[in-house]
């Protein structure tokens, strides 16, 4: 199962802190088997989005069975559009509007149980139903 | 031919992330549909923020049931994941 190709995961948020710490504990339940590319924060590392360190994890990430990103929230959307706008990457990408910590954890599970870009991109985006109380 | 299989274990650890997400690895591996139910509550083993709602913890029971194809090697595997699952959890 090991040498399957994985859906890469990419978690754009405004702190390098928040989408590294999201993607140490995603990694963590999803069995180490799934690459989480951290795009976190300005390139002189304040707060906000910087296209080319989104550009950066998509490469990290790139499986040939595709990547799906999960931005956080406002500005990282827009800097994910214009990314995707401008340039084309050999692999099939996805944005998921999901919650950012659970997104994370279910997309990561589902890329790890060998889901395809849409079952990633699905399990993401449910995530906004579950409960946790 | 499709059957259903049931078996329940007793927690020897809390039913932390990470074996919920063990679990829920596992889980979708099968063909079958896979519940866990700890009192009243059920969870989708294949969804791993359904088994972390669970809130399960060390000695509770939890039951396991599956519908399907597979339905007796996907309790059985849940099993072996739930018996492993460590007192310090993750």
């Amino acid at each position: 199962m090991s040498d399957e190709a994985r859906v890469g995961i990419v978690l754009v948020s405004h702190s390098a802190a928040l989408a590294e710490g999201t993607a140490e504990v995603a990694g963590q339940i999803g069995v180490g088997s799934v690459v989480i590319a951290a795009a976190g924060g300005t390139e002189d590392g304040g707060i906000g989005t910087s296209i080319a360190r989104v550009r950066e994890a998509l490469h990290k990430a790139g499986a040939s069975v595709g990547v799906v990103i999960l931005p956080d929230l406002g500005s990282s959307v827009l800097t994910v559009r214009a990314l995707l706008a401008e340039e084309d990457f050999p692999w099939p990408v996805a944005v998921a509007d999901g919650p950012f910590v659970e997104g994370a954890v279910a997309a990561t599970v589902a890329a790890a149980a060998g889901g395809d870009i849409q079952a990633v991109l699905r399990a993401a985006e449910e995530a906004r139903h579950a409960r946790k109380l | 031919m499709p059957g259903s299989c049931e078996a329940a274990i007793t927690l020897t650890g809390d039913l932390h992330a990470r074996p919920a997400g063990s679990l829920a690895v596992a889980a979708a591996r099968f063909q079958s549909a896979v519940e866990l139910a700890v009192g009243a509550s059920t969870a989708d083993a294949k969804s791993v923020l359904a088994v972390m709602g669970l809130g399960a913890t060390r000695g509770q029971q939890i039951t396991v049931r599956a519908a399907g194809p597979d339905a007796a090697e996907a309790v059985t595997a849940m099993i072996g994941i739930l018996a492993a699952a460590t007192p310090v959890g993750g």
